[in-house]
């Protein structure tokens, strides 16, 4: 009963993520590439890894974590580079109005993650990527000196050693138990106006983000279609 | 940490198809047959089997960019001796009851009750005699600081007491950009209502 | 990384015996400065965890910023800590539960729910140097490798809630492998309890007060249960191992041995700095709606202090929100007896008059409004107010 509840929550966290299999825009409309020679903000990414142990505690691997976001930010800005586009950052201590607007941020990019890329769409949104954190976001602009930004969230789990036996015992059994799933949005803000004009999520049982290269790959399918 | 009742609901309710959004047309809209509405624009009223912890137990929750912004939640007949709204599973809390005799500052509290059951933290800044549903009523502004991700969410409620039942109208929004936005299609709507109380 | 034993070293004994004291667990010897633990260990994990943890907090809306309070709490845990006051954070956090809880890195919370319980500074120091104690013993590092070999659907319902929007993926508390659902062990609450008595009263605090803190919240507990009212789940005194009669018992008698200077109680002191804040704790109070704790409280603060009126009031609050037959005469009662007190809110007479009205005492109840809005005229619910004088509020 207990693991079937795994399942069954797991299978509502797909609901929700994955939504149906339909051709989701991650556009918003009117845009479709970034000006040349834009400035991009690579906002602190959001990342935190964690190993799951043989009985489904997840340990936060700050070591795994610091990784991740090295590799992240990292390939972030060698893409930059590569595609021509410049990039700052925002590191540091941020002022509180920075604070609210990275708050709004999450709960935008919840809200897209629920509604067009998931299974509760809203109606009135006509399948369209129409969310905004408003003109507020120009302070990040005044902050940054960008004209965008891109936000990054990841959450990645891993089965230890002992975890991966246990889930091969529970094969055994028929009964499913979850390895670690990975979650990730990557969503690009254009700070003149605050528009959301590309997102992308991501969630799936493959991955590694501990490595450079794997991590590299998660980058990747997290920016497919980055409109560059 | 224990598995929370209402999650596994939620997988179950999600994977069966229980939830889901509907369209509100512009138009005249009537809730629980008793509450008589005028929209000029569209929204999305949800309907789910359980709890959206924005507003626990309303008749209706229409939004219209989603679930972690705008919630304009529609309180509908509640009755003596019922509480407003409901209790999010998990929480021990018990919400008080409604009287028929009580003031708009004791339904304030009602409303506040409800809303800071998952740790939020209300703050009354407003609250003023006045016209709802064509009866005399109240209304009220305040902000909640949303527990979960600290955004700072505005609100507006206009309610009314009529034959010893509570209508109320309650919309909330976070205070960067959303609130704004959507304060000028609320503002008509709640003014539109209509009781027809039985 | 070893749990570290409980030192009975002969320096101790040396000491107890030109005492004239006979030696035991209660000679705490502190340890030395912590280094950081490496980034690939399991401490070094939870290290860096609460890192990210504290960085939140520090933004959150519900820390308490005002730097006299902060200073003042600050103070108290600092000369506690003695030599490892410099690896300690102090944040104060507005929400109403008894809590006070250090992590392995140094971050130490205190909840309002426990500030407005205390009676003087010295309890506040018993609770203070009970924390550093599991600090100062590693107690936290244990409990996670406990849990690791623990079922818990702690992750994937953590991975749900953060879908819904229900609060940060993989936030501690949802992950309950330290804030609320793992508890300590009742060995290392018995050491914590003789380290924090220890310290306590090293620094010249009467130990009598730390067996009073869980004596404080057995009363309150009792008046709950005496009112019909359950005791929630949450309650730390259920979450407790050893059971909170046992700990009342032996901080008790532990405070009965030879504490030579250890006397102070720092009531005055206390009221005055919790003074600004106090208020909006008890308002709190009232709104957790476990009413038979609440009035166990404020009785006990009026106990102390007869004259506040400030409690009076919230007392009555209390009545008032609980309704029950025959709350609203008690509720009309203490807010009568508020008005021959001290300090009393100006809120006292719109509450009166929201009782009296109800009671069908208009005159009365219209006279109590009024005197709200001489006192508070840009009240935020002023022109409610006003208008049940007019009389166009049905």
């Amino acid at each position: 009963m207990i693991f079937g509840m795994r399942r069954a929550l797991l299978g509502f966290l797909l609901v929700l993520w994955a939504g149906v299999a339909a051709a989701q825009p991650n556009l918003a409309p009117g845009f479709t590439k970034l000006p040349p020679n834009s400035t991009i903000a690579l906002m602190p990414a959001d990342v935190e890894l964690f190993e799951i142990s043989a009985g489904g505690v997840g340990e936060p691997r700050a070591d795994w974590t610091a990784a991740a976001s090295k590799h992240l930010m990292a390939d972030l800005r060698a893409r930059k580079q590569k595609l021509g586009a410049r990039a700052t950052e925002i590191t540091g201590d941020q002022d509180e109005a920075v604070e609210a607007l990275n708050g709004l941020h999450g709960a935008v990019a919840r809200a897209i993650v629920v509604h067009h890329f998931g299974g509760l769409k809203l109606p009135t949104k006509d399948g369209k990527l129409d969310w905004t954190l408003g003109p507020d976001a120009a302070k990040l602009q005044v902050k940054s000196g960008a004209d965008y930004a891109l936000f990054t969230w990841v959450r990645d789990s891993y089965a230890s050693a002992e975890r991966k036996a246990m889930m091969v015992v529970g094969a055994l059994l028929g009964v499913g138990m979850t390895g670690g799933v990975q979650q990730a949005y990557a969503s690009l803000v254009d700070l003149r106006t605050g528009q959301v004009v590309w997102f992308n999520r991501i969630v799936r049982g493959t991955g590694d983000l501990r490595e450079p290269e794997p991590a590299a790959e998660t980058l990747t399918a997290l920016l497919t279609g980055f409109p560059l | 940490m224990r598995l929370k009742p209402w999650l596994a609901a939620a997988a179950l309710c999600a994977l069966a198809g229980c939830a889901q959004i509907v369209k509100v047309e512009p138009g005249q809209v009537t809730i629980k047959e008793t509450l008589k509405l005028t929209t000029t624009s569209a929204w999305n009223r949800f309907e789910l089997q359980f709890p959206l912890s924005v507003a626990p137990g309303a008749s209706e929750v229409w939004t219209q960019d989603g679930i972690t912004l705008d919630a304009l939640a529609f309180f509908v007949g509640v009755a003596q001796g019922q509480t407003l709204g409901s209790a999010l599973p998990g929480v021990s809390k018990k919400l008080p009851p409604f009287r028929g005799t009580m003031t708009p500052g004791e339904i304030v509290e009602l409303y506040e009750q409800l809303v800071t059951q998952d740790g939020s933290a209300f703050a009354l800044k407003r609250v003023a005699p006045g016209r709802f549903g064509g009866q005399p009523g109240f209304r009220f502004e305040h902000t909640i600081t949303r527990k979960s991700d600290n955004v700072l969410l505005k609100g507006v409620a206009q309610g009314a007491v009529v034959k010893d039942k509570l209508y109320l109208v309650a919309f909330t929004a976070p205070s960067i950009y959303y609130y704004d936005r959507h304060l000028p299609q609320v503002e008509p709507l709640m003014a539109s209502a209509e009781i027809r109380a039985p | 990384m070893q749990r570290r034993p409980f030192l009975l070293g002969c320096g101790c004994l040396a000491f107890a015996a030109a005492a004239g004291v006979r030696a035991d667990d209660y000679d705490y010897q502190v340890p030395p400065r912590f280094a950081r633990p490496e980034a690939g260990t399991d401490e070094g994990g939870l290290w860096a965890y609460m890192d990210r943890e504290e960085q939140r907090l520090k933004r959150s809306s519900f820390l308490i910023r005002d730097p006299a309070l902060h200073g003042y709490v600050n103070g108290i845990a600092c000369r506690l800590a003695g030599e490892h006051c410099p690896e300690m954070r102090v944040y104060l956090v507005r929400t109403p539960y008894f809590n006070a809880s250090m992590a392995p890195n140094g971050m130490m919370q205190v909840w309002s729910g426990l500030l407005v319980r205390m009676q003087n500074e010295a309890q506040l120091a018993a609770v203070l140097g009970h924390e550093i104690g599991h600090y100062l013993q590693r107690d936290s590092v244990e409990r996670l490798r406990d849990a690791k070999s623990r079922s818990s659907f702690g992750l994937i319902v953590g991975l749900a809630l953060g879908a819904v929007g229900g609060g940060s993926v993989g936030s501690l508390a949802q992950m309950g492998i330290l804030a609320g659902g793992l508890a300590y062990g009742r060995d290392q609450e018995r050491v914590a309890d003789k380290i924090g008595i220890a310290l306590m009263a090293r620094n010249g605090y009467a130990p009598a007060e730390a067996g009073r803190v869980w004596g404080q919240l057995l009363e309150e507990a009792e008046g709950a249960k005496a009112a019909g009212e359950d005791v929630s789940s949450t309650n730390i005194l259920f979450a407790s191992h050893p059971p909170a009669e046992e700990r009342r018992e032996v901080l008790a008698a532990a405070a009965k041995r030879d504490w030579p200077g250890a006397a102070r109680t720092g009531a005055d002191e206390y009221r005055a700095a919790l003074a600004p804040h106090r208020m909006g704790f008890l308002y709190d109070e009232v709104r957790r709606r476990r009413f038979g704790e609440s009035l166990v409280l404020f009785d006990r603060l009026l106990k102390s202090s007869p004259r506040d009126g400030q409690v009076q009031y919230f007392k009555g609050e209390a009545y008032r929100q609980r309704g029950r037959e025959g709350d609203t005469r008690l509720a009309l009662e203490a807010y009568r007896a508020a008005l021959e007190m001290d300090s009393t809110p100006p809120e006292v007479h719109r509450s009166l008059g929201t009782v009296l009205r109800q009671a069908g005492e208009n005159a009365e109840a219209t006279r109590a409004f009024q005197r709200y809005l001489e006192l508070k005229p840009g009240a935020e619910d002023a022109e409610l107010i006003r208008s049940y004088l007019t009389g166009s509020q049905s």
